[in-house]
């Protein structure tokens, strides 16, 4: 399982639990990759939570799946940024940032292909085309979650 | 240009088996207020937007859309994994198995095939804001909807996700017609 249903109640919700290695200084509007991620809301600020539901948090069950959802939070927090940005190029942080995440977010994937497979097609290496080979996204092979 | 990345924008890892479920996620991938839908809608306004901000917001928000798709139909796929045709039945899912198997198309949880009817592109960069803030707004409705109508953690893990990202992007686009707005922009 990947979601940590420990404290899971669906008229209660999740709640939010310690992000010790996750907080950002708390001068900053932006929240951690980590923690926006799992909030769908990089922006402190604007997280909107429906009723008392917060969020689930995700809880990797294996070296891969902890690499990949720091790949995935770091894309996101990208993504994120992206849009803010479009609109406020002139924000200093976000766009430091944005420097700053794009380049830990090379250094995760290049590390998750190495491992793991592709998940660029310019991150074919070796002498077998991996690009082809399962898990794809939608898939959940052998009880394991390709999230 | 578009490449792929070989991971979703938020994991969907759902373990248990929803026919009814899938049938009403089916909505968010095609119908009126889906993410298809949103994603066409920007990708065909952002060439009619004025400056930088109008043609990057819409680009990028389009594309993260598309990736919002590919997750309401990994949802679908898990949530009708290994189904027989007595629990279609049971679940009402006859008429789309009949035309669909169990393939995903995009259509709304009537089995109504999506149409770019849904949107619209007028050349005017009020009126396509004003049009994208409120299918923010719609498509927010809509996941609170369909997150009223279950219980189950995996599937209300990432309608929570979907849901806020909707609020994100609604705050963009008002933040942009506001910026056109003040610019006398038209």
């Amino acid at each position: 399982m990947l979601f940590d249903n420990v404290n899971w109640n669906p008229t209660t919700g999740f709640q939010i639990s310690e992000f010790e290695s996750m907080i950002q200084p708390s001068n900053s509007k932006f929240l951690s990759p980590e923690e926006g991620f799992l909030r769908g809301n990089l922006i402190k600020e604007e997280y909107d939570a429906y009723k008392n539901m917060t969020f689930l948090k995700l809880k990797p069950e294996n070296e891969r799946e902890q690499l990949l959802f720091k790949v995935m939070a770091y894309c996101f927090a990208i993504n994120d940024l992206n849009l803010y940005l479009d609109v406020h190029p002139e924000d200093e942080e976000a766009l430091n940032l944005f420097k700053k995440y794009a380049k830990e977010s090379m250094k995760l994937e290049s590390e998750y292909s190495d491992k793991y497979g592709p998940l660029t097609l310019k991150e074919i290496q070796g002498t077998q085309f991996k690009w082809i080979e399962n898990p794809w996204p939608w898939d959940k092979v052998g009880g394991t979650n390709y999230v | 240009m578009y490449k792929y990345v070989k991971h979703l924008n938020y994991p969907v890892s759902i373990t248990k088996k929803d026919l009814k479920m899938a049938k009403l996620l089916l909505t968010q991938l095609g119908g009126a207020n889906g993410e298809l839908g949103a994603s066409l809608r920007y990708f065909c306004q952002k060439f009619e937007m004025p400056d930088e901000k109008g043609k990057s917001l819409l680009n990028d928000i389009a594309t993260e859309e598309l990736g919002h798709c590919e997750m309401i139909s990994t949802m679908i796929s898990q949530l009708t994994k290994g189904a027989t045709i007595t629990e279609l039945k049971e679940n009402g899912l006859e008429c789309i198995y009949t035309e669909h198997g169990k393939g995903i198309y995009p259509s709304d949880s009537f089995g109504n095939p999506f149409t770019v009817t849904y949107f619209a592109v007028t050349g005017d960069i009020l009126a396509d804001l004003s049009e994208d803030m409120a299918a923010e707004q719609k498509a927010r409705a809509i996941y609170e909807n369909l997150i009223n109508l279950t219980t189950d953690k995996d599937i209300l893990g990432v309608l929570l996700f979907l849901r806020q990202r909707e609020i994100v992007h609604f705050n963009r686009f008002k933040e942009l017609y506001k910026y056109y707005k003040e610019k006398g922009l038209e």
